[in-house]
């Protein structure tokens, strides 16, 4: 049962098949794929390297822009991005931009890269509060710019939402470790089991640092009160986690409800299926076409057999019973589970730091600033996507934002 | 059902349909040629026999890719028969009697005048329909055989008069193209006593090279040769030298066997409609199979059936008058492109290789992304079509150049 759940969903490519999906991009002239990436990810310029056999190349292009090169390969909804630009598609199907990347950036691990060098340190420090792909990110850049970088984790593992909330089959922990590795030859300090407000204070890093970033993310499930009666109701984050940890050897019940139609309630009820639960039904609120979730991730939940039913909220729940109303005609719906996971979303929930978070929605993106000079947002709970393509952008431009004050100062 | 028939006479021999192995490893011994005859092809060139027996080494081939397509081009170092002579000899003697009416063609290589006429009167006699002299292994290990003596008339004369000597069976020389001028040895060679040619052998080449250890391949115990190369790469070389061959004075009429490249009807056709009444395969047939042959015979059926040709022989040589030298064709006109915009799936790639590889007359809308012609700076060149991934550029508008239409239309031009 855990094997399935440890092992990659998605093939990667074999030498001779990438060669042939190297062979369908037709290279194209200001190739649309380019523009589409919210972290700046260039598929044509490293696409064209690999066709004409330059991995290395091909890897430095990936490296050079993005520190979670590796995990965005695996993880990222590229039929939103990239591939949404893709040319090839009038002709037939988008060039598979993300397992390019993947094979690449496996290439680059192989061959023992080491493509991001530390910058000539420039005397100024930065505290990251949360490991997560933003912080892991903006980490990064900033070792990358001069700056000594500590970064503050509550947890016993690195990595956020990618250590705790993706599942296996999707990012394998080997992945996220190497990829964390790179940043630790960085010169990048990481401290866990370590909450700030509590551990340690925010004033201190305050102190100890030129800028401060908190990027804490939407680390906690949301619950429907209606459903607080109920004993067998568990939050989806909660759930991933729990299989996380166990390497997917958990006891699950044959019949499982989830509700919810974004990315996480995909991880869910696929991560249900590969475990082997029988029946997993999936209630939507959103109609398929105004769907949140990645189309991929929604047609390899459905292929692997899970029940989705779209369009319908839940009204009603006594002992193991959900009934659930269709949001626009007359119908209702009635199930009955032994396991009801909420996938509704998620928020911040950490109001030890003393940061005047509400500030940052006001405020432009390119700035990531709070009303306290020295403390900026990243990640999740800054304004913008919660993808992890979304967390690398912010990531960078947090960096970018801290540098220019920073340098600004002299 | 189609009534059509692919049979044709070669040099007086009668063939069920154009299509031999050639003398290659795909007919090295009684096994494989009985395959190919069941399997439907018309005729086999037994590989080479001599008295000299090849001492093979491992590994002998290699392949040119170029992006996801294998085999581009095929790279050989095997020699002739490795078999013993009185072996070949005996194999050929059971296929002949075993398959009456297929052909079978004993291809021959000596050291010597002596050589030659005695390997020649041994394969008549062992019930061979023709013979085909050897003159053009690039990879032979004695100076005396192999491409070396096909790039001299003196010793091809030579040694296809030894042969005649040694038999009175239908000969064919075949050619290397590692020479500027195949008619040259051609010519000689039927002053000689051949009857017809077969070309071309393979290609002198070296195909890659390993880049770690500075060896060419295939590497063998840490060296490599030049050897032959061969395959679909090969078959514009082949019908270049068909090509000049027949607008020769003295060769214009000489029956010729074409080779190189062929792996579908179409470029079967290409070589006959060049002049070739027989056609010779290896590469595709090592690549797939004898199976090839099917397809090639259906296809070139259907293209009968289709143009109302009632027999092969028709189609021989109706190409050749239209390949003429480059200062007789009409430099009057440009045709400019016409691109299909509702095929045009805006790649840019015209834009690219207009700008880059010819005369900067593709512009491009970046909103619409969409090419358009710049009449003003296109010459007519249509790299744009040639490049285009999803065939939406063909040729469009004839435009004659200043003063030049000579009163002609453009519907007079064939394009």
């Amino acid at each position: 049962m855990s094997e399935k759940y440890t092992e990659s969903l998605e093939k990667g490519y074999t030498p001779i098949n990438i060669t042939s999906e190297l062979s369908r991009c037709m290279l194209c002239l200001d190739a649309p794929c380019s523009k589409e990436c919210p972290a700046g990810t260039n598929p044509a310029k490293f696409i064209r390297s690999a066709r004409f056999r330059n991995f290395k190349g091909a890897a430095t292009t990936i490296r050079l822009n993005n520190a979670l090169g590796s995990i965005c390969a695996r993880v990222c909804p590229t039929e939103k991005y990239c591939q949404k630009g893709c040319v090839r598609a009038g002709l037939d199907d988008p060039i598979d931009i993300g397992r390019i990347q993947r094979y690449i950036t496996d290439q680059e691990e192989k061959l023992n890269m080491q493509i991001l060098k530390k910058g000539p340190a420039n005397g100024k420090k930065v505290a990251i509060v949360g490991s997560g792909p933003s912080a892991l990110q903006a980490s990064a850049s900033l070792a990358v710019m001069g700056y000594k970088v500590k970064v503050y984790e509550k947890e016993s593992k690195l990595g956020g939402y990618l250590r705790y909330g993706i599942p296996t089959y999707r990012l394998p922990n080997q992945v996220l470790d190497k990829e964390i590795q790179r940043i630790k030859d960085l010169d990048v300090e990481f401290i866990t089991n370590t909450k700030v407000g509590e551990t340690i204070s925010m004033e201190q890093l305050k102190k100890e640092n030129d800028a401060v970033i908190v990027a804490i993310g939407y680390s906690y499930g949301k619950k429907l009160p209606m459903f607080n009666s109920l004993d067998n109701v568990e939050v989806a984050t909660d759930f991933l986690k729990r299989v996380k940890e166990a390497d997917g050897n958990v006891e699950l019940p044959s019949n499982i409800l989830v509700i919810g139609g974004g990315d996480v309630a995909m991880d869910v009820v696929t991560t249900c299926k590969i475990l082997g639960v029988k029946n997993v039904t999936d209630v939507v609120y959103e109609e398929f076409d105004e769907f949140r979730a990645s189309k991929k991730e929604l047609e390899a939940a459905q292929k692997l057999g899970v029940s989705i039913i779209d369009g319908y909220k839940p009204i009603e729940v006594s002992d193991k019973n959900v009934v659930f109303a269709h949001r626009k005609i007359d119908a209702l719906l009635k199930i009955k589970a032994d396991l009801i996971i909420l996938a509704i979303g998620q928020y911040q929930g950490n109001d030890t730091l003393g940061v005047d978070f509400d500030k940052n929605e006001a405020v432009t993106l390119d700035e990531y600033r709070t009303s306290d000079p020295k403390v900026f947002v990243c990640g999740d709970i800054a304004k913008g996507d919660k993808t992890v393509v979304c967390a690398v952008k912010k990531g960078k431009e947090v960096a970018a934002a801290i540098d220019t004050l920073l340098e600004g100062d002299k | 059902m189609m009534k059509k028939d692919l049979s044709i006479e070669f040099c007086g021999v009668k063939f069920p349909n154009p299509f031999c192995l050639s003398a290659s490893p795909v007919g090295n011994c009684y096994d494989m040629c009985k395959k190919a005859y069941d399997t439907g092809w018309g005729g086999i060139v037994f590989k080479t026999i001599g008295f000299f027996i090849a001492d093979e080494v491992s590994p002998r081939f290699d392949i040119l890719n170029k992006e996801d397509t294998p085999f581009v081009g095929f790279k050989n170092m095997e020699q002739i028969a490795e078999h013993p002579l009185e072996d070949n000899l005996r194999d050929i003697a059971r296929l002949k009697k075993e398959y009456p009416d297929r052909v079978l063609i004993s291809s021959i290589m000596g050291a010597n005048e002596k050589e030659w006429e005695e390997l020649a009167r041994l394969s008549e006699k062992a019930g061979a329909d023709m013979l085909e002299l050897n003159f053009s292994c690039p990879q032979m290990t004695s100076h005396a055989m192999g491409s070396d003596v096909g790039s001299s008339p003196e010793l091809c004369r030579k040694y296809c008069a030894a042969a005649r000597r040694g038999s009175k069976l239908p000969i064919i020389a075949k050619m290397t193209p590692n020479i500027t001028d195949m008619c040259e040895v051609a010519i000689a060679s039927l002053e000689g006593g051949a009857n017809a040619i077969s070309a071309i052998n393979t290609v002198k080449s070296i195909t890659n090279l390993d880049l770690d250890k500075y060896i060419g391949m295939p590497i063998v115990n840490g060296k490599s040769s030049i050897s032959g190369y061969s395959g679909k790469a090969v078959k514009p070389i082949a019908l270049r030298f068909i090509q000049q061959m027949r607008m020769n004075e003295k060769l214009k009429n000489v029956p010729i066997s074409g080779i190189g490249g062929i792996e579908t009807w179409e470029d079967a056709l290409e070589f006959i409609l060049l002049g070739s009444s027989n056609l010779q395969v290896t590469t595709s047939i090592m690549q797939y199979g004898y199976r090839v042959v099917e397809d090639m015979k259906d296809g070139l059926l259907h293209y009968m059936e289709d143009n109302n040709i009632e027999k092969l022989s028709d189609l021989v040589g109706r190409a050749n008058d239209n390949i003429i030298p480059a200062e007789q064709l009409d430099r009057t006109y440009k045709v400019y492109p016409n691109i299909d915009l509702d095929k045009c799936v805006g790649c840019g790639r015209c834009v690219i290789s207009c700008y880059d590889g010819a005369h900067q007359a593709m512009e491009w809308d970046e909103e619409k992304r969409q090419p358009k012609c710049n009449h003003d700076k296109c010459v007519g060149c249509l790299l744009c079509g040639l490049v285009c991934p999803v065939g939406a550029i063909s040729k469009g508008e004839v435009k004659f150049k200043p003063n030049r239409s000579n009163g002609r239309k453009e519907k007079d031009i064939i394009l």
